[in-house]
């Protein structure tokens, strides 16, 4: 009709819903977007954490020995990965939506119209921008320092994929499924503390008494270690099937319980 | 007014497909419960495109609880909301793609750059990255955010952080644009640079549910007004037809001495509220010069330390009806 319509089209929406997957996508790309300069003033923190755990980790323990002993060299340097890919999905991300939650701004979130699925999905993948490279420099230190005998097999990518989101679900939910932001706080960090010190992660599993490796089970963290060093050194594995399937339980598990919290209308 | 691209008028709620749609927002007794508080108590009201609809209402009146079951943050304990054939209480997701929103507390955006979050919460809405540049360097400019437009948000004061939150809310304004409070921290020059971009929305087409305590600048920017009170909408017309039971009356503003008992009141004034050294009463006009020297004569008694007469304000009318008083000093919208 008129020129003014092209105009008019920026101001007033046409009125229709739209909730095909021309849609999710453009929604996601824009998402995505959104988380990124969501950690923008994080950057420092998240850098700081990375190097912390992948180099810090892996040069650290030069310091115990006067020769690493290639098993412990190779333990750690497989399991810093782990805590590489974990860092902000599990760990910034449920300090982010607490933040949210005490400022106020969560509430403008919630009425963001993207679909639960289209945040969810583009946050995991902020996730695993923010731990894929971090963990390839700390492999990259590990085997120059120590000279590893790694072997990256093929199953990397399920494993990598599932142990990020596993995390990231698990801090999703931790985040948006708890009520009180200082609740979510006070679990992340007794998380990060398990994380490092009674998961066998970066502690052999050996080394653990046999009530905490039970425990340890029922918790996706040892899983994750599990897929991911498999993918990592050569040789069979055992326990790595049942890895995949308690560590998909966890993240189903997770994101249903995010999803129905960020669905609630009170 | 509005720069380019959006100075053109628009055709308004037409459809170039089918009959021309109806998106009328409407209300049908909407009642909210927590626990034993009823928030909202079966309001009904309807708002027509192109109309700018203020809510006003003390703190807790439930104004907020509204418009947050309308975005379906809230779910109704029952009632009806509907945008034209959409009902937007059983299709959450219909709400929040046809309404744009301004919550009343802070915005997300500490870590954006201010034309990122801007253009990027456009772009959330569906406009074209071309579009959504445009519209967010005009609104840049008609607010006058130039000085701030790469700064980061935590870095912004609280009137700029605000009006950021407003562009992000109108950058792609829905066929109902749901403001809560916008003005709040804003600086008297920028709000009524934004009173006119409220107008404009209007003008396009959009119906504009406005939440403000801003009384007297409200009467400016809004076609009809909307009083509730204790979750309850008590009166309801334009800022005039609100007025109008004060036609023939005047408005007495004594400033009382500090340390000063409220002074007797002679018969021929109304009922005075008194909220610290302000003392209000209306009186007819016929008794302004009776009124006019017994003021005088406390003045001059150090009783009061000035008077005022003049026309009742669209102020007072709420305060009538809320039977409230907004604290004179530092509501600074006074004319
Ligand atoms: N989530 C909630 N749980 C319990 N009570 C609530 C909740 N939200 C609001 N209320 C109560 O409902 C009433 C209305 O609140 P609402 O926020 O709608 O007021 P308002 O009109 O927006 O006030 P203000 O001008 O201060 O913003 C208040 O008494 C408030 O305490
Ligand atoms: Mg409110």
């Amino acid at each position: 009709m008129m020129p003014e319509l092209q105009n008019a089209s920026v101001i007033v929406p046409h009125g229709t819903v739209e909730r095909g997957a021309k849609r999710w996508w453009h929604d996601y790309a824009v998402m995505v977007r959104w988380h990124l300069s969501s950690l923008r003033v994080w950057l420092v923190t998240l850098t700081i954490v990375q190097l912390l755990a992948g180099v810090g980790f892996v040069l650290g323990i030069s310091l115990f020995f006067v020769h690493v002993p290639m098993t412990a060299a190779l333990f750690v340097s497989t399991g810093v990965p782990v805590i590489n890919l974990m860092t902000v999905g599990l760990i910034l991300g449920p300090q982010l939506v607490a933040d949210q939650k005490s400022n106020g701004s969560y509430e403008y979130l919630r009425s963001m119209p993207v679909s639960r699925s289209v945040t969810a999905a583009a946050w995991y993948t902020v996730c695993l921008i923010g731990g894929v490279p971090a963990m390839i420099v700390s492999l990259g230190v590990a085997r120059l320092r120590y000279d590893l005998p790694l072997h990256v097999s093929p199953m990397i990518v399920p494993a990598v994929l599932l142990t990020s989101f596993a995390g990231t679900m698990l801090g999703y939910a931790l985040g948006h499924a708890i009520g009180s932001p200082m609740a979510t706080r006070l679990i992340t960090q007794l998380l990060v503390f398990a994380i490092f010190g009674f998961a066998p992660i970066l502690v052999p599993l050996s080394q653990m008494p046999r009530w905490l490796g039970t425990l340890n089970w029922w918790f996706p963290f040892r899983h994750m270690a599990v897929v991911t060093r498999a993918a990592l050194t050569p040789g069979g594995h055992a326990a790595v099937l049942s890895a995949y399937v308690v560590l998909g339980l966890w993240a189903i598990a997770c994101a249903g319980l995010a999803g129905r919290a960020l669905g609630r209308r009170p | 007014m509005m720069s380019p691209p959006s100075a053109e008028p628009p055709a308004p709620s037409t459809s170039s497909a089918g009959p021309p749609d109806d998106w009328t927002f409407r209300v049908d007794a909407l009642t909210k419960r927590f626990a034993t508080l009823a928030a909202n108590d079966s309001i009904t009201l309807r708002v027509e495109p192109g109309e700018v609809y203020g809510p006003l209402g003390p703190n807790g009146a439930g104004k907020s609880t509204l418009v947050k079951q309308t975005i379906g943050l809230l779910k109704p304990t029952s009632g009806r909301i509907t945008l034209g054939r959409f009902d937007l209480v059983a299709d959450p997701d219909a709400a929040r793609q046809l309404c744009s929103y301004l919550p009343q507390v802070q915005m997300p955006i500490d870590s954006f750059h201010v034309v990122e979050a801007i253009e990027l919460a456009g772009r959330i809405r569906g406009a074209s990255a071309r579009d959504v540049r445009g519209r967010t360097a005009s609104l840049i400019d008609s607010l006058d955010l130039g000085e701030w437009k790469d700064a980061l948000g935590h870095t912004l004061s609280g009137g700029v952080k605000r009006l950021v939150g407003f562009c992000m809310a109108i950058v792609r304004p829905g066929r109902l644009v749901i403001l809560d409070e916008p003005t709040n921290d804003v600086d008297p020059l920028r709000r009524r640079l934004l009173w006119e971009e409220v107008r404009a929305l209007g003008a396009h087409g959009c119906a504009v549910l406005l939440v403000t305590h801003n009384v007297l600048e409200a009467e400016k920017s809004v076609d009809r007004l909307a009083v509730i009170h204790k979750g309850r909408l008590v009166a309801e017309g334009t800022p005039s037809s609100m007025k109008a039971a004060d036609r023939s009356q005047l408005r007495l503003q004594l400033m009382l001495t500090p340390g000063t008992a409220t002074p007797a009141l002679s018969p021929w004034a109304g009922p005075a509220v008194r909220v610290g050294h302000n003392l209000v009463t209306a009186i007819a006009e016929a008794d302004a010069s009776t009124a006019i020297s017994w003021a005088a004569e406390l003045t001059s008694a150090g009783v009061a330390e000035e008077y005022a007469l003049g026309a009742m304000t669209l102020e007072d009318a709420y305060i009538r009806l809320t039977s409230h008083m907004s604290g004179d000093g530092d509501d600074d919208g006074d004319a």
